[in-house]
């Protein structure tokens, strides 16, 4: 699955296997980029660079994350000024002093790349800076100037999935799969959308296809259990994360999915032993994946109700994040220690722990850190409004209005609008309420909300479609922790006679 | 666990926030050659109800619009219309020499940027570099408080 970059119109087969066969001192050095028949131009004067760069694409189209950022990494060693590699390594790291910088280094060295490829880069840094405007100008400026480049088709249904634009994502996959049938990873891609619009039958129709694809590689089995998770079907999630494991012991992702099933199931000490072994593989280099799946073993205990388990394991991921730079990770959890806090006072004191942790000087993308200081004032307000603390609620709504007012940035428009909803709600004023906790469509607190909204403008069919949603809410996430379980108990308490809707175990019957 | 990786690539794991809402955002677009990059929600509301044909450069206004009828067009009507179907075709038959429908977005996206002095509403995300968007009441599209945003 390698650009075709070097080797013209040949089958892809032939393409992979001239690959694999000749050593690198074969290839000739190319000294300029053309626009081959189904990829994107790829400038570089290394052949090491570029085949590298080539590796570790294909690395991520079969989603062995780790070999894709070594091979990207090598290729900017090898070519500091090969602008394509460091944009995409900006976009595949997930350590965030590795995103800033990279994106940095790909703004300065695009002059040396293609029309194609600069576009790329104005793309995605402007999008990291949270720049939208400029961000889909440079996107489908290059869609439409080079239709028939599967990758760059590919990369756009991917930072629209990012953008949570499932429904837009879907014609662009079903594109890069015009172009070639047999790119697996948007067969992948696709099913996951299928999946995020509820589209399961469509969705498992396409993960089929991915599977038949890549019969010997573990993701597709990662991905048929983690769209099966999402479908409520544990005991299948389990089944094909083990076969993925099968096929690849070294696949943590499906470890990790392991612990994350098992945390849903409610089985907390069996998640924990899950996610320590998922940690446990992370390298040494990966500090922020083993923070971050840290932070959601941690969160086991609060499904337990063991409240004082998870403040001891969130102080310590706290205290990992601080020592590796993670400035907004460090935040996260102490974000999600005031989530579920009984006490009021205590949970005022870890949001502003919160909040200084991310006034810290750290190098974490300013992107990320307003998308957590808004999490965080959206916390505010649901305590505050817990509380019944109105007057709190307004003010921590306002310091959100004005972080809003200083980004572009759509999550953290976002927040401003669950929370804005939320206060409205409990104000009485329904049908001001509605379309702001319509936006944030995967929270279960603002669903849990538009459940009651729709409830009381008399929307019945709204409300028991948003309620089956809740319900069917599978995400290893805090919010789903303290919201779902309870709703799914009320619900089945309030309507036990309704068995088309009942809820076991998040599936629905 | 493939979406959730590429999220946690682009995203870095904000776990709900993201640019959600599949609520459509549309743009105000102008051709490049249009100097004015911002207007506020009544001026916009009078260029397109026909209430206002010169551009501050002294060219006519022409209004790009999708056929009434297609569901592209409901936001438009209901946020700066706030007309009856009907009405709004009898708008337009009034005005034909100030409008042109388009039946798609590509055919928009290339009215506005041939047609000097055109302007139209197109779903943001299909924006591209051929055309210049304008702000309205000071925000873009996927700004906190931005007018013409569909639920």
């Amino acid at each position: 699955m390698l650009f075709r970059s070097t080797v013209y119109a040949l089958p892809r087969s032939l393409t992979l296997l001239l690959a694999v066969a000749l050593p690198l001192s074969a290839w000739a050095a190319p000294a300029d980029t053309k626009p081959m028949p189904l990829g994107m131009t790829v400038t570089t004067k290394s052949v090491k660079a570029r085949h590298y760069f080539e590796q570790g694409l294909a690395k991520e189209w079969t989603l062995h994350i780790q070999e894709c950022l070594e091979n990207m990494r090598k290729a900017v060693v090898a070519d500091p000024n090969f602008a394509l590699a460091h944009v995409l390594l900006s976009t595949f790291s997930q350590d965030p002093i590795e995103q800033v910088s990279e994106m940095e280094k790909a703004v300065a060295t695009k002059k040396y790349a293609s029309r194609e490829e600069q576009l790329i880069v104005e793309w995605f840094s402007n999008s990291s800076r949270g720049q939208w405007i400029p961000a889909i100008q440079a996107m489908n400026t290059a869609l439409q100037q080079w239709p028939g480049h599967r990758e760059l088709q590919w990369l756009a249904g991917l930072w629209l999935t990012g953008q949570q634009q499932w429904a837009r994502a879907i014609p662009v996959y079903q594109r890069t799969l015009r172009l070639d049938p047999e790119f697996p990873d948007a067969w992948n891609n696709l099913a996951y959308c299928y999946a995020r619009t509820r589209q399961f039958d469509k969705a498992f129709a396409a993960m089929k296809k991915y599977t038949e694809l890549l019969p010997a590689e573990p993701n597709p089995q990662d991905s048929f259990a983690e769209i099966s998770r999402m479908a409520g079907s544990f005991e299948e999630a389990v089944s094909h994360y083990r076969a993925s494991l099968t096929l690849d012991p070294n696949f943590i992702e499906s470890q990790l999915g392991i612990g994350d099933t098992y945390a849903l199931m409610g089985d907390e000490p069996r998640a924990r032993k899950e996610y320590a072994i998922a940690i446990g593989k992370t390298s040494k280099d990966d500090q922020a994946r083993a923070v971050l799946w840290s932070i959601q073993a941690a969160a086991t205990y609060v499904r337990e109700g063991d409240f004082d388990g998870a403040d001891a394991a969130f102080q310590t991921q706290a205290g990992q994040a601080h020592e590796n730079g993670f400035g907004n990770l460090e935040a996260q959890a102490y974000r999600s220690m005031a989530m579920y806090q009984k006490d009021s006072k205590k949970a005022a004191e870890w949001l502003a722990k919160a909040e200084a942790t991310l006034d810290e000087k750290h190098k974490v993308a300013k992107q990320f850190v307003d998308q957590e200081r808004a999490v965080i004032l959206r916390t505010r307000v649901y305590r505050a409004l817990q509380d019944s603390d109105l007057a709190a609620a307004g003010a921590a709504l306002e310091q959100l209005r004005q972080l809003a007012d200083t980004t572009n940035d759509g999550n953290v428009a976002m927040n401003l609008h669950s929370a804005q909803g939320a206060l409205l709600l409990v104000q009485g004023k329904i049908e001001e309420a509605i379309p702001l906790l319509e936006e944030d469509d995967r929270n279960p607190y603002a669903m849990k909300g538009l459940v009651t909204a729709y409830e009381k403008a008399g929307r019945n069919a709204d409300a028991e479609r948003t309620a089956q949603n809740l319900a069917g809410f599978n995400e290893p996430v805090m919010e789903q922790a303290l919201v779902v379980p309870q709703f799914r108990k009320d619900r089945v308490a309030k309507k036990p006679d309704q068995q088309t809707t009942a809820i076991r175990g998040g599936r629905i019957l | 666990m493939t979406i959730g990786k590429h999220l946690r690539a682009l995203l870095f794991l904000v776990l709900f926030s993201g640019v959600s809402s599949e609520a459509k955002q549309l743009a105000v677009i102008v051709d490049k050659a249009n100097n004015v990059s911002s207007m506020t929600a009544v001026d916009l509301t009078k260029m397109f109800k026909f209430d206002s044909h010169k551009w501050p450069d002294g060219r006519n206004v022409v209004v790009v619009l999708y056929d009434p009828t297609s569901p592209e067009m409901q936001t438009a009507i209901q946020k700066l219309y706030h007309m009856q179907p009907e009405e709004f075709k009898a708008l337009l038959a009034a005005h034909q020499s100030a409008v042109v429908i388009v039946h798609s977005e590509d055919e928009l996206l290339k009215s506005v940027q041939s047609i000097p002095g055109a302007v139209g509403l197109v779903d943001v995300y299909s924006i591209n570099s051929r055309v210049n968007v304008l702000k309205v009441d000071g925000k873009l599209p996927l700004e906190q408080g931005y007018f013409l945003k569909g639920n």
